[in-house]
């Protein structure tokens, strides 16, 4: 590859570092600077039984008693050198508690993904081979209407439907194949809504390109005009639009989770949100934020690679007229 | 071909031009829905002669009826004014949102686009994080930290809209920095904060606007699906996202669920059909 391409890449890759331990002490001072002392408080709450000498045993355990700095180094060193800590209730480490409950929620994130892509497809492949007035707009009308429906709602219906009145599957066992497919679902409806304004965007837009109505005055039938141009131009900068909707996965599965019982990272966080568990928290957002960044900064770098049409940024810098965001390799907005 | 194309041409300028005079029926009715939800938090007892909080207990698990729209609830309570008074939490808590994304999140957005340089560059970081954080994720976790009652789930709501709001300002700064008219009126002498206050923030502020009802659309999602988890105010509360969280338990009687669910839905999709109109007549 060109040397702009290396250049941007090594650019990416330190943005990605920084990003990554910037959104570390960020939620670190969220957790522990705002208003209120959420860990006295659930130490003190006599429903956790804990006697006075054992709170000073856990504050001292935790490192509570130091001032914020500090502990904010003890902690930003333990997570460069992978040491997620203690959970505050359980007293386990942070990365066991993780770790067991990780493979249901890749499952159900990657299940959902799968039905995103899927229905977005259809959606907005859909709409090429609609007539115009009738079913056309019917199709486009739906990823508003995705965008306007809560996920638990869908979740909650789903379920009603298919769990109670049809039997399709029986919500004591969240774990089982229909379950999460369903699960899947209610996760992955609004993620489609999403990708799939960005597919009929581009597809709206490549259709009426030059190149296109020369196809079309060739009298190439809609369905080989689609296939043959229409479909690798509008579906590549997909890409990027998916890897920016990981985060919308993650933090969807919260929801989905709790709707269908799953034990998962979603209910992993309610539970450590209701009792103010704030390793376990710290933890499992700066992971979500280490996810989002290296899932990004992987389609930002292979992007490129996949789509000659790109400039990137490095060949644009000389221009400072542009209003590209920095974060964006692409010339082209793909936004909605 | 030739012949619709040609009849067709002017009947779509003329669409066009009855579309720029006047609004499309659809949008009429969600300007319609949107005053309605309106009225019910400001008025909510003109709509209503049921009281939210206590019901009769002989009542209930009523299916919905003349006497009762939406049914009742476990307690006896007509769910029809539980959700009319839990509009006011429901709604004008996603505008707290959408005023704190769009300040901190403009201001933001227009001094980086502004100034450039290093202010660009640490505003930039800081949006990058926020954006890298799973926005859900970030508004559980400042509310975790600021507590559980409807106004900080709000706030919680507005912080994980401040990067959306601040992006889109900066840009569109940058795009408007550059205008000719912008240039003129620095050679005309006009202060920085003169052309920042009469050029750049009336311009850039312009697709603002459509972003923002979108996000007041978006936050009322956001701030029900925290009611949802039990982040906002405890029950008698009516918001609607914890009606349906109370509703889920009873799934025999799926009215419960149903009817709030509803109203949400109709609330959110009239107020991003108005967003997407303003985009499309601006």
């Amino acid at each position: 590859m060109s040397k702009a391409y290396f250049n941007y890449a090594g650019k990416r890759l330190l943005q990605a570092i920084v990003v990554i331990l910037l959104s570390y002490v960020f939620t670190f001072v969220v957790v522990s600077i705002l208003p209120g002392d959420p860990i006295t408080n659930v130490l003190n709450n006599p429903q956790n039984g804990f006697t006075p000498d054992e709170i000073k045993e856990i504050i001292a355990a935790q490192g509570l008693d130091k001032p914020i700095p500090v502990q904010l180094w003890n902690a930003f060193s333990g997570f460069l050198t992978g040491d997620l800590g203690l959970s505050m209730r359980t007293n386990r480490p942070v990365a066991t508690l993780i770790a067991e409950v990780l493979p249901s929620t890749l499952v159900l994130a990657s299940a959902g993904l799968a039905v995103a892509l899927l229905l977005a497809a259809i959606i907005a492949y859909g709409t090429q081979f609609l007539p115009q007035r009738f079913g056309q707009g019917l199709l486009r009308g739906f990823p508003s209407l995705f965008l306007s429906v809560p996920n638990f709602v869908i979740g909650l219906v789903l379920i009603h439907l298919f769990g109670f009145q049809l039997g399709v599957f029986r919500v004591i066992e969240p774990d089982s194949f229909w379950a999460t497919l369903f699960a899947a679902i209610a996760l992955g409806i609004p993620i489609s809504a999403q990708i799939a304004e960005v597919l009929i965007a581009n597809l709206d837009h490549e259709s009426g390109q030059d190149y296109a109505t020369v196809a079309r005055g060739r009298g190439l039938s809609q369905m080989r005009l689609f296939v043959k141009h229409l479909l690798k131009p509008s579906s590549l900068p997909v890409i990027t639009v998916v890897a920016l909707t990981i985060g919308e996965l993650l933090g969807g599965s919260l929801i989905t989770e709790t709707v269908f019982g799953r034990n998962g990272l979603g209910s992993l966080v309610q539970r450590s949100v209701s009792t103010q568990d704030l390793p376990v928290l710290q933890a499992v957002v700066s992971l979500a934020a280490v996810v989002f960044v290296v899932v990004n900064l992987i389609a930002d770098l292979t992007y490129p690679l996949l789509d000659p049409r790109v400039k990137l940024l490095g060949t644009q810098q000389r221009r400072p007229t542009t209003a590209d965001d920095s974060s964006l390799p692409i010339s082209k907005a793909v936004t909605p | 071909m030739t012949l619709a194309s040609i009849s067709s041409t002017p009947r779509a300028t003329l669409v066009d031009r009855l579309t720029g005079l006047r609004v499309p029926p659809v949008v009429v009715l969600s300007f319609l829905v949107v005053a309605l939800a309106i009225a019910w938090s400001l008025a909510p007892g003109l709509f209503t002669g049921y009281d939210p909080v206590s019901g009769t207990p002989a009542q209930k698990l009523l299916g919905p009826s003349a006497a009762h729209w939406f049914g009742t609830d476990h307690l006896g309570r007509d769910l029809y004014a539980r959700i009319v008074y839990g509009t006011a939490s429901s709604v004008a808590s996603a505008l707290i949102a959408v005023v704190i994304g769009v300040v901190v999140g403009g201001i933001i957005g227009l001094l980086a686009g502004f100034f450039g340089g290093w202010v660009d560059t640490v505003f930039a970081r800081l949006v990058d994080v926020l954006l890298a954080i799973p926005k859900f994720l970030l508004a559980v976790i400042v509310v975790t930290a600021i507590g559980f009652d409807t106004t900080n789930a709000a706030i919680a709501t507005g912080v994980s809209a401040v990067a959306l709001f601040a992006r889109v300002m900066r840009s569109e700064v940058i795009k408007t920095r550059q205008a000719t008219f912008v240039e003129s009126s620095f050679l005309l002498g006009g202060s920085r904060w003169h052309i920042l206050w009469r050029h750049v923030l009336p311009n850039a502020s312009r697709s603002v606007l459509p972003l923002a009802v979108l996000q007041f659309g978006d936050s009322i999602l956001v701030i029900a699906s925290l009611a949802f988890l039990g982040y906002g105010d405890p029950p008698p509360a009516s918001d609607w996202g914890l009606l349906i969280s109370i509703g889920k338990d009873y799934l025999k009687w799926p009215w419960l669920v149903y009817a709030p669910a509803l109203v949400t839905i109709a609330t959110v999709l009239s107020v991003n059909r108005i967003s997407r109109w303003l985009r499309k007549t601006d």
